[in-house]
């Protein structure tokens, strides 16, 4: 069964890719939509949708879709690259400790239990006050080294199972060199978990970068999605009245879409990787 | 329903408790259609005997013993015809309680590697009390009685083996207590799926033993499904072989053995390896059994790997009829070719 | 090739409900494998053939005694150089599936031991062309060996495990031994899990492979019948409880065996009804196998039919007699030979 076949089989994982794809492309293209500064009218307020405004105005009287479209690049970036980061680092760590075993991976595990155990918000906020987090990538090197601790303990105990598996044996007994055996033989078969576990942290970055920015740390930029939760709970009084909720609303609404297409598209992941699960009997 | 209320039910003897299977076909569905596991299948397993179903991995004997009790798996469905049983009727058109009420209260079936099929969690008394609890069965003393009375026959301490749990018993016991929980509820036809995969020689050979002997105690009607020809030659009375989902010969074990009729029971006996005998006149088969979806459509199953194919194996598909003295073929070759080649 | 002398390997472990035990798997198990020869190993399930196999394999630790692999003794060797020792003693499983890697294709799965060859041959011999002609070198190889074990290159290569057979993919496993030029197969139960009509083939490749390439072989199962497909000059060795209590070449220890286990084997083995009658002197061991308790006399005496006195307090060691005009060991205190095996009908 090919590529695409996997992907189209089921609807949800065709709505799945299209919103991640969709939401990818936002990112990509939106300040090109956009370019230039945003433009300020405060005679509109906190406005509601209209023909001009289709998500309504914020508080300072911007187009809350503008924002939307342009604050996408951080949020995504950041995720992504957090993403990445943390299945890294993680598989690394998991990888190694799994196979060596002994005191390999005590040590390992020592440290991963530390980084476990480091309180990941309170510390990022700290950090906040010295760091600002201007550029994605910035954020995402905060979220990715202090986020890689699970990653690592169920890559960990993925390959100690594997190993049991009987080709790892024998390709030990063949000669095969340790590099063969991790990058070859284990990998791939824990490539479809640990993808899962990339997708999965998508949503959870993104969440954990909108609560940061929620809770008040900088930089303060009216496009981004938590600055305009923020905003649209704090000063615009969303929760009291619904002059402000349509700006509330959107940023929340593309956090669970994106969720939503995140979760759909994972179903395809398990047979993308696995070429046992693609034949149907 | 109570243990006497099932006995009122049921046949007095065993004599009558035989099973006729008549051009069942047993569908799957799969990604490309419909597809037969089983296919125009007939069978009879007359009272009192010991019968054999003999056939190799996609042969479709485990999807016909189950259809048996009405537990074909979905996405499979009977298609067409029948499964008929003295004293119940036609089972394959039962449903609800009265299916229930058959499995286990008329025909027992032991799982293939009776091993698993116990919950690792409960003792082996508890299972039987749920099964009873199941089962609708009053007299729940009268079911741990007579489970008890099974293991004696069987050569077990039957207090000790209730008390046990499924980690405790070696896996020849294990497959002893599976022939237990089939005939608790007093079934006349035990229909055993593959009872000794799994088991060592002795294991195996002590197993094969109590089946007789319970065979003969309760006077069941007995079908045993696997895939070794040895497993079964020395208990079976009859000896049925399936290929690709036919039946493609039957008889009294004895003479299928001894000239068998079928180029692929001819060449299945070929390819076993024996004790007896000279090494250097086996023989392997080429190629490999079809599965659901490789089984040719047209002709013949087995032609592709047949020693006797000729043209019209290619085209029509034989159909299984009687030659001799109680014996069938599906075979467009000659009897007699076969049998004294 | 290899050479064994006192194998002994207890395993001490825990069982959740069971509590502490100790099982003595092997108890002194010595036997010699000529190059190119058979040995087959036939017992009961628990009777330490399989742990046996994987020591022999390099897969397992040996508590005692020696094992001598092409005249060296393995535990005075660096973990490298065992490691290469070992390379020429591959294992062939019960279960092909397990021992393939799922995610990669045939091609993959035997190119990546090739390659390893290769280059470690193009490192001795100061090298030889660069990555393409090892990539067509390897090519030709992988096709060159699934013909030697029976399969079609071009049906078999781009294929998943999955897609295969189990027989095909034993004979995958046997092709990929192959590729570093193995001097002896383990081969463990190594076609319990093949369809019947399929069996025969693998026989015959591990017996060709006996013939052409001198390959010795290693036969474990509990199937003794399959013993005698693995060409001339084979051994039958019996284990119980972790001891070799008889053992012969295998046409002679099958016709005429002299300890009763052995015999208890055989007679449990079906006979074909209507082809062979059944041996003449069948009989069965009194009850089961009892793991755990060790007694300082015969093992198998609390089952023996034949036990006497000094069975329960001496322990029989392996002695030679002559049966059938061959070389038998057997440790029995009684040895009698008994015809247990079904007698062929056919050729009257």
């Amino acid at each position: 069964m090919s590529t695409w076949r996997v992907l189209t089989r089921k609807p949800g994982r065709i709505v799945g890719m299209c919103i991640v794809l969709f939401f990818a492309v936002l990112a990509i293209f939106g300040p090109y939509i956009y370019s230039g500064p945003l433009a300020v009218d405060p005679d509109a307020i906190y406005a509601g949708p209209s023909a001009q405004h289709w998500l309504g105005t914020d508080f300072a009287g911007s187009d809350v879709l503008q924002e939307i479209v342009i604050g996408a690049r951080y949020v995504l970036e950041t995720a992504a690259l957090a993403a990445l980061l943390t299945g890294a680092i993680g598989t690394a760590v998991g990888l190694l400790a799994g196979y060596h075993r002994g005191r390999t991976d005590t040590a390992l595990m020592r440290l991963t239990d530390f980084v476990l155990t480091i309180p990941g918000l309170p510390l990022l906020i700290v950090l906040s006050t010295i760091w600002s987090f201007g550029k994605p990538y910035e954020m995402a090197i905060a979220l990715g080294v202090t986020g890689w601790g699970g990653v690592a303990r169920s890559v960990r105990s993925q390959t100690l199972s594997l190993r049991e598996r009987g080709f790892l044996e024998a390709a030990r007994g063949l000669g095969l060199s340790n590099r063969h055996v991790i990058v070859k033989e284990l990998l791939p078969n824990l490539a479809p978990f640990v993808a899962m576990n990339m997708l999965l942290a998508l949503p959870a970055f993104i969440g954990a970068q909108v609560t940061l920015f929620f809770l008040g740390v900088v930089p303060f930029s009216s496009s981004n999605w938590g600055v305009m939760l923020n905003q649209a709970v704090f000063s615009g009084g969303a929760l009291q009245s619904t002059a402000a909720l349509p700006y509330l609303l959107s940023p929340l609404t593309c956090i669970v879409l994106i969720t939503v297409g995140v979760v759909l598209f994972l179903d395809a992941v398990d047979e993308l990787f696995n070429p046992r699960l693609r034949e149907r009997s | 329903m109570t243990d006497t209320a099932e006995r009122a039910a049921m046949p007095p003897t065993s004599a009558d408790a035989e099973v006729a299977v008549r051009d069942l076909t047993v569908c799957f569905d799969t990604d490309r259609g419909e597809k037969p596991a089983v296919s125009h299948a007939n069978l009879t397993l007359p009272a009192g005997c010991i019968t054999g179903l003999v056939g190799e991995s996609g042969s479709g004997k485990s999807t016909l013993a189950l259809s048996l009790l009405g537990a074909v798996p979905p996405p499979g469905r009977i298609t067409s015809g029948s499964v008929t049983m003295t004293g119940v009727g036609e089972v394959t058109s039962l449903r609800g309680a009265k299916l229930r009420g058959v499995r286990g209260g008329y025909i027992g079936y032991v799982f293939q590697a009776s091993q698993n099929s116990l919950n690792p969690l409960k003792t082996v008394g508890k299972q039987l009390l749920d099964l009873g609890r199941a089962h609708d069965v009053d007299d729940l003393a009268g079911l741990i009685r007579r489970a008890r009375e099974l293991c004696e026959l069987m050569g077990m301490d039957g207090v000790r083996i209730l008390d046990s749990y499924q980690h405790q018993l070696s896996g020849g016991m294990r497959q002893r207590v599976g022939i237990v929980f089939a005939l608790v509820l007093n079934a006349k036809v035990l229909v055993l799926d593959e009872p000794t995969t799994a088991l060592d020689m002795l294991s195996q050979a002590a197993v094969l033993r109590i089946i007789a002997r319970v065979h003969r105690e309760i006077g069941l009607t007995t079908l045993i499904v696997t895939h070794d020809m040895g497993v079964v030659s020395e208990l079976a009375d009859r000896l049925a072989v399936m290929y690709g989902g036919r039946i493609v010969e039957d008889g009294p074990a004895t003479d299928v053995l001894q000239s068998p009729s079928h180029p692929y029971t001819r060449a299945l006996i070929n390819a076993t390896a024996r004790v007896s005998g000279d090494v250097t006149r086996a023989r392997a088969l080429p190629g490999r059994p079809p599965d659901l979806v490789s089984v040719p459509t047209e002709g013949c199953v087995f032609r592709d790997r047949c020693a006797f194919a000729m043209d019209v194996c290619s085209e029509a598909e034989p159909v299984l009829g009687s030659w001799s003295r109680d014996r069938r073929r599906a075979c467009h070759a000659d009897a007699e070719t076969v049998t004294s080649a | 090739m290899i050479e064994a002398v006192g194998i002994e390997r207890t395993f001490h472990g825990h069982g959740p409900f069971t509590g502490s035990h100790v099982v003595r798997a092997l108890r002194g198990v010595d036997f010699t494998l000529p190059a190119g020869g058979a040995v087959a190993f036939i017992g009961e399930s628990g009777c330490g053939k399989t742990t046996l196999g994987r020591i022999l394999a390099g897969l397992e630790t040996y508590d005692a005694g020696v094992l001598r692999v092409d005249g060296k003794d393995v535990s005075a060797l660096s973990g490298r150089r065992r490691g290469e020792l070992f390379r020429s003693i591959q294992m062939v499983h019960q279960d092909p599936y397990s021992v393939l890697n799922p995610t990669r294709t045939v091609a993959a799965t035997l190119a990546d031991p090739l390659r390893m060859v290769a280059r470690r041959d193009a490192g001795g011999r100061g090298g030889f062309g660069g990555r393409g002609r090892d990539r067509g070198a390897v090519d030709r190889r992988a096709r060159e060996l699934l013909e030697l074990v029976g399969l079609e290159p071009d049906g078999v290569l781009p294929k998943y495990p999955h897609q295969l057979s189990g027989g095909q993919r034993q004979r995958v496993v046997i092709a990929r031994a192959l590729t570093v030029d193995p001097r002896a197969l383990i081969a463990d139960e190594a076609v319990s899990m093949i369809d019947v009509s399929m069996r025969l083939g693998i026989l015959s490749l591990l017996r060709d492979l006996r013939e052409r390439l001198g390959i010795a072989l290693v036969f474990i199962t509990h199937d003794v019948a399959t013993a005698r497909y693995l060409g001339a000059d084979g051994e039958l060795h019996v284990i119980y409880r972790g001891e070799v209590i008889e053992r012969g070449p295998v046409d002679t220890v099958i016709q005429s065996p002299v300890h009763p286990y052995t015999q208890c084997l055989l007679s449990a083995i079906p006979v074909l009804k209507g082809l062979e009658d059944p041996g003449p002197d069948r009989l069965e061991p009194l009850g089961l196998m009892d793991a755990t308790v060790d007694t300082p006399g015969c093992l198998f005496e609390p089952r023996c039919p034949f036990a006497t006195e000094r069975c329960r307090e001496e322990h029989p060691e392996l002695l030679k007699q002559s049966v059938d005009g061959a070389d038998v060991e057997h440790a029995c205190f009684h040895p009698q030979i008994r015809h247990v095996a079904a007698v062929d009908l056919t050729h009257a």
